[in-house]
């Protein structure tokens, strides 16, 4: 099992872009590519009732998608407007995909802060989830 | 009744890695039930003590999402695609912050 996945630059920039466009919700998508490779960004629907605080992949078709097309689920992506870009007990909680990279945005630092500092932008960061809770951070390569 | 089973993501793994396979079943429970009788386990990585699906197991027929048609009792028609995919759920769960206004 890998831990690292190549993240071009402007994938990340897409992901940020989302998560952006989406607060205070969380935004939430997939990431398809190739042999730990990442190659687009697909943008998906926050189903959850709560989206300020929690995420749910409407479009759970869309790996079969990606799969008929020749490609891979390489990455699960979604964002934290005011917390850290670490797996959450939540979502290790909910973590089914232990042989996919989730990789979190956090916003938190992507405003001024009291006082006037920053804006520090944003943060992103990938990880494994294993079924046993455990979480491996996984090196995200230009 | 055959269908073809889609497998995408970790559960293929239950199902000696094969991301497709044909299986036979009039319901969602007769074709799981026939997918473990090839791969012993499969049956109880996507379902619960009481034989329901799991909260976290999607099952799609065709187009019919089976937790709201009848779960396991779901019809299966001849021929049909069946996906069954885990969630993928999470987030912060950090309450949004309250207006700093007295």
């Amino acid at each position: 099992m890998s831990g690292r996945l190549v993240l071009p630059q402007a994938l990340r920039d897409e992901i940020v872009a989302h998560a952006r466009a989406e607060a205070p919700k969380e935004c939430c998508g997939l990431v398809a590519g190739r042999a730990g490779r990442a190659t687009r960004v697909i943008r998906c629907t926050n189903a959850s009732p709560t989206p300020e605080v929690r995420y749910t992949i409407a479009e759970l078709r869309r790996v079969v998608e990606i799969e008929d097309a020749g490609e891979e689920l390489v990455a699960i992506y979604h964002s934290h407007p005011r917390s850290p870009a670490y797996p959450s007990p939540t979502d290790r909680r909910e973590a089914h995909w232990p042989d996919t990279t989730y990789v979190l945005v956090s916003l938190r630092y992507d405003v001024p802060v009291p006082g006037g500092k920053g804006p520090f932008g944003p943060e992103l960061h990938g990880y494994r989830i294993s079924d046993r809770d455990a979480v491996r951070q996984v090196t995200l390569e230009p | 009744m055959a269908a073809t089973v889609r497998l995408p993501g970790a559960l293929r793994d239950a199902a000696g890695g094969e991301t497709k396979l044909a299986a036979s079943g009039a319901t969602l429970g007769e074709l799981i039930a026939d997918i473990d009788r090839r791969h012993p386990g499969f049956a109880e990585r996507v379902l619960d003590g009481v034989g329901a699906l799991r909260s976290y197991v999607n099952v799609y027929i065709g187009e019919i999402d089976a937790r709201t048609h009848g779960g396991t009792s779901a019809p299966v028609p001849d021929g049909a695609e069946v996906m069954v995919i885990p969630a993928m759920a999470g987030g912060a769960d950090v309450a949004p912050p309250r207006s700093r206004a007295a």
